[in-house]
């Protein structure tokens, strides 16, 4: 089966990447005619700033011309295609969100082979969802550049993110680092 | 002289393989010692890896005052041996650690700034500098 597209889009905190992702979608939706929106979340609303932040970015959407249809799926996210078809892109929002909840939601030692796992399953759903989508998107954040933390948990989370950066982009047909609101192509061509 | 950098566990390693064969490696991550002299160089080729770790063990032990005149030296020392022979090539990867919350820790502050010195007196004698973002090069110099 053909498999979608991906666009990788990260930066750092509020540096305007989850809207610069909406505003990719959009252009998309506007350069395929028939297609349809889905935001994949993979953030649970915590703690009343995580649910604002949440708002936020839903209000945003609701006041959008092309609707949008959204789910949560904080593991375990190709459990979202039923919610969509090959004319839709999806939107993935965000990567570094969904490692933390494959990581640690169960509560098991971060063994090598473990961590090799977890990377297997969310590059395994990636693929399946490519499979069954028109476009995908693909959120993160920018975390490698400071030293590498004295914790081992931290430092395995830090090593994994990296390497499906390193994969995400390798596959990515346009890949992008977004600097306070403006977004630099690293690769692709427009 | 050619200057690598980038986030942690972006893919400069093998960036580095890819691009340059037949090397000699150096690295402070498997506890090599920091090369002051071009004694240890073996090959024409030869890669330093991880040379924010060799200014941490300088900063640990010493006031960090003289650390960055120390670093221009030793630049200087392996600019100079590349220099001798056309075909010799110095390959020094460090990684980038400087845009994180600033350390609560004096040393560690230290760290980050002798690093970042140092990476910016070693682009000046480099005619190369890369910064690798997720296996992608984008070539600053």
């Amino acid at each position: 089966m053909e498999k979608a597209p991906v666009f990788f889009i990260t930066g750092g905190v509020r540096s305007g990447k989850s809207t610069f992702a909406e505003k990719t979608a959009h252009e998309l939706a506007r350069a395929h005619t028939g297609t349809l929106l889905y935001y994949l979340a993979c953030g649970r609303g915590q703690d009343e700033e995580m649910q604002q932040r949440i708002e936020l970015h839903q209000q945003s959407r609701q006041n959008s011309v092309v609707p949008w249809q959204s789910g949560e799926f904080p593991r375990d996210i190709d459990n979202s295609i039923p919610f969509y078809n090959k004319q839709t892109i999806v939107l993935l929002d965000c990567l570094t969100t969904w490692l933390d909840n494959e990581l640690f939601s169960i509560d098991s030692e971060l063994s090598k082979r473990r961590l090799q796992n977890v990377f297997d399953k969310m590059m395994g759903s990636i693929e399946t969802i490519r499979k069954h989508c028109f476009s995908l998107i693909v959120v993160s954040n920018e975390v490698l550049l400071e030293p590498l933390s004295s914790s081992e948990i931290v430092r395995a989370y830090q090593k994994t993110i990296g390497r499906l950066h390193q994969e995400l982009v390798a596959r990515s047909h346009q890949a992008y680092l977004v600097e306070s609101g403006i977004p630099l192509m690293m690769k692709g061509s427009k | 002289m050619h200057f690598v950098t980038g986030g942690a566990y972006n893919g400069k390693r093998k960036w580095v393989r890819s691009l340059h064969e037949h090397t000699q490696w150096l690295s402070a991550y498997y506890d090599y010692p920091l090369p002051l002299r071009s004694n240890d160089f073996l090959e024409k080729k030869i890669v330093l890896e991880g040379i924010e770790m060799w200014i941490k063990n300088d900063v640990e032990s010493s006031d960090g005052s003289n650390i960055r005149a120390n670093w221009k030296t030793y630049i200087q020392t392996w600019h100079d041996w590349e220099q001798e022979q056309g075909d010799r090539r110095i390959i020094i990867i460090g990684t980038d650690i400087s845009k994180g919350i600033v350390p609560m820790n004096k040393l560690d502050r230290t760290w980050r700034d002798v690093t970042g010195w140092v990476y910016q007196d070693l682009t000046v004698l480099s005619n190369r500098v890369d910064i690798i973002w997720y296996g992608l090069n984008q070539q600053l110099k």
